[in-house]
């Protein structure tokens, strides 16, 4: 049986005629060995890296040609910094960076090549088998129809009038596409659950719950299209997970148990920590954003982090932190992998347990309403309290003798959806705005009846309607001279910084983005 | 009163804004639940309609024999009016606490403290409250009475049914005065801001 596994993603071009002569000259490659041709180690993305790790690869090497002698020109480079930034993920994560290699070779190297195998081979036999755990999926083919019936009874589907509201509400809908949370409901009460139409309308949803909030019957369409998702996973139904689901697998690989992680190593000596604190600082996944971003988008989702490690500091709170921190869970849950999401979520709950902390703080959104409300939701114990940085901050804030210093911009505000389910935490950002001193602070849009999501919560169904609203957002957002959008959650400084790539209007839409956190950190003093 | 033999204590402000109970309060807190000795003296006298009225509070480890207060160690002013007329009894070094948005003092030789008392109150809805909020931030900044017995006489002394919200206007006051010493504090060690 082979023991070992290791992937070898072979260029067509100029590697592949050594290979051939490897195997010609019936060389002994290593049996674990598997290899995969391909047309070029540039088209290998970050994403189908991280899936070799997570469906069970022990080792993984990128083999192509030397930088020169690309076919296609770039892709040695392309193949080179995806490569760095998917070692670099797979070191915090605790897989190891040695276990992903890239190489170069000329086509008459073959002494080269084998040298390579016979060596990677030996330091992944020496590293021994990955600590990742694949997990097993149970497909069931077929849809279960039970459990859609179950589901439309549980959110009581049933019991929508067809008024239309949600439909009028919700921001797919009005951007144009041809979807609407009514039309779906619909149709699975009429027993369609497997149509192009409604699966892709389960896909599309963003979950911003815009529709939930308008509707006269409560019906909670969200959560609905969140436990179909489920049904639809466990059928095969793939998700629409953008980035080739990068981040879907990277939070699977975290649901591994014994990983040993490196979460915190970056943090600059200057932040005070104390690991027997009874507080808890829970980051969420920013770090890993800007490196997989780093050459797009350029996002400083980390800082937040760090920021708000500094402003606990500076109200002399040092928090411990967990260097095993897995990903809290909430993107998995919300795109149908509900078992992943447990995973994390208990391998989070008996970290937290074991730190002793009494209090959770966390400032991503999604975090906050992973552990706060979703964590017990699915009866997973949590014997500490969860609060969101905005609360401690504003608390602190309001006691008086800080000052703000002024900021030389005109703000606008971009509410995270997932802080909008109660009322006091949606009172929150604003109210720590209003302690700012910027040149002018203005609502988004003065009429508009409640937030608008950045529309890419839980990594999900981004397309070209998703574009186009964003879009409108953004030009929402820069109307009447503003000229700084603040955002509270990791992800919508990414997906609306991304929107405003938008190559037709180009600068038009650009404006600076900055995180709430980081804001408050930047101008906050002792007064 | 962990170093301190004896405090003076002067509150002053204009009638009707609950000085002579800040004064009772605080007495009545380092005695009758501290234990240790107190006096209080109040004039109203002409000043009372409208104008300064004061209360005079010694705080002390032995038996006080003179109640009345010639140089106070602390100074509480919530009017420009009592300011005015009282700042001269405040000993050389001594502890100015005034209501930031009421008092506008003169640089002196004494250490000033300014709280937004009255704003603070009136955020709580309850304007009447910025002597109890007063009197929390000094429980903070003096040890001069212990929290718990702030908290009891003011339980105590406040009108039935409004002991919540007074107890929330002292811990307003109270957790402001930590903030304040904690910003001193940083500030002295030269941490202002948050980024180093
Ligand atoms: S708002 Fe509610 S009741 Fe109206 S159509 Fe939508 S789901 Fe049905
Ligand atoms: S949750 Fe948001 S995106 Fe989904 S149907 Fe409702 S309004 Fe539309
Ligand atoms: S908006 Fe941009 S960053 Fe966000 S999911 Fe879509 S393509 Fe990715």
């Amino acid at each position: 049986m082979n023991e070992f596994n290791i992937i070898l993603f072979l260029c067509n071009w100029g590697p592949h005629v050594a290979f051939q002569t490897l195997q010609d000259r019936r060389e002994k490659i290593p049996y674990e060995i598997k290899m995969v041709r391909i047309p070029c180690t540039g088209r290998i993305s970050k994403a189908l890296l991280l899936k070799a790790f997570e469906r069970g690869a022990d080792g993984v090497a990128l083999v192509g040609c030397r930088p020169g002698a690309c076919r296609y020109g770039s892709g040695t480079l392309t193949a080179q910094e995806n490569t760095d930034d998917a070692r670099q993920i797979l070191n915090i994560m605790g897989v190891g960076e040695q276990r992903l290699r890239q190489a170069t070779f000329l086509p008459d190297d073959a002494e080269g090549l084998f040298e390579f195998l016979k060596t990677f081979s030996q330091e992944i036999r020496t590293l021994g088998k990955s600590p990742v755990e694949v997990s097993e999926k149970s497909v069931t083919k077929a849809i279960d129809l039970q459990q859609v019936a179950r589901a439309v009874s549980k959110y009581d589907i049933f019991s929508c009038q067809d008024c239309g509201k949600c439909s009028s509400a919700c921001p797919l809908s009005l951007t144009g596409k041809s979807f609407t949370p009514r039309a779906v409901a619909s149709a699975m009460i009429a027993g369609d659950i497997d149509s192009p139409i409604v699966i892709e309308g389960i896909w599309s949803c963003l979950t911003c719950g815009r529709c939930y909030e308008r509707c006269p019957r409560a019906v909670n369409f969200p959560e609905f299209v969140r436990e179909v998702r489920e049904i639809y996973q466990d059928a095969g139904i793939k998700a629409l997970e953008p980035h080739g689901g990068f981040f879907q697998s990277m939070m699977r690989v975290q649901g591994s148990a014994s990983l040993n992680m490196d979460r915190w190593s970056w943090l600059p000596e200057s932040v005070h920590l104390n690991m027997k604190s009874k507080i808890l600082f829970f980051g969420g996944c920013a770090p890993y954003f800007d490196i997989f971003f780093r050459k797009f988008l350029g996002p400083q989702t980390q800082n937040i982090l760090l920021d708000s490690l500094r402003l606990l500091n500076f109200f002399d709170v040092q928090p411990s932190v967990l260097s095993n921190e897995r990903c809290c869970g909430h993107d998995l849950l919300w795109t149908g992998d509900e078992r992943g999401f447990r995973k994390l979520a208990v391998l989070n709950a008996e970290a937290i347990h074991a730190s002793g902390a009494e209090q959770v703080i966390t400032a991503c959104p999604e975090c906050y309403r992973t552990l706060a409300v979703d964590y017990p939701r699915h009866g997973i114990e949590t014997k500490f309290k969860v609060i969101h940085l905005y609360d401690f901050l504003n608390r602190e804030i309001e006691k008086g003798a800080v000052g703000f210093k002024p900021i030389d911009a005109h703000l606008t505000f971009q509410d995270p959806c997932r802080l909008l389910q109660e009322e006091e935490l949606k009172a929150l950002p604003r109210k720590l705005i209003g302690h700012l001193k910027p040149r002018s602070f203005r609502e988004i849009s003065e009429s508009e009846t409640g937030p608008i999501c950045c529309g890419g919560c839980a990594w999900n169904g981004c397309d070209a309607y998703v574009k186009a609203m964003q879009v409108n957002r953004l030009k929402q957002a820069r109307a009447g001279g503003r000229d700084t959008l603040v955002t509270a959650c990791p992800k919508c400084q990414i997906h609306l910084k991304c929107a405003m790539e938008d190559p037709f209007l180009g600068q038009a839409l650009s404006m600076d983005v900055k995180d709430l956190t980081s804001l408050i950190a930047q101008s906050i003093y002792w007064a | 009163m962990q170093d301190l033999e004896e405090i003076k204590i002067i509150v002053t402000g204009f009638g009707g804004q609950g000085i002579i109970m800040a004064g009772r309060i605080i007495g009545k807190a380092a005695s009758l639940v501290d234990g240790n000795e107190s006096t209080m003296v109040q004039s109203y006298g002409p000043e009372s309609r409208g104008g300064a009225c004061n209360a005079q509070i010694i705080i002390s480890a032995n038996p006080i024999h003179y109640p009345y207060v010639d140089q106070a160690d602390i100074l509480i002013c919530m009017s420009q009016g009592g300011y005015e007329k009282y700042i001269e009894q405040l000993k050389a070094q001594g502890t100015l606490i005034a209501d930031e948005d009421l008092v506008n003092p003169a640089d002196g030789d004494f250490d000033a403290y300014h709280v937004p008392a009255t704003r603070m109150a009136e955020a709580l809805g309850q304007k009447m409250m910025a002597n109890i909020i007063m009197i929390g931030f000094l429980t903070a900044v003096i040890p001069a009475v212990s929290v718990n017995a702030a908290r009891e006489t003011i339980r105590h002394s406040v009108p039935r049914g409004t002991e919540e919200l007074n107890l929330k206007a002292f811990a307003k006051g109270y957790d402001h005065g930590l903030a304040v010493l904690k910003g001193r504090e940083k500030k002295a060690a030269g941490q202002t801001g948050a980024i180093a």
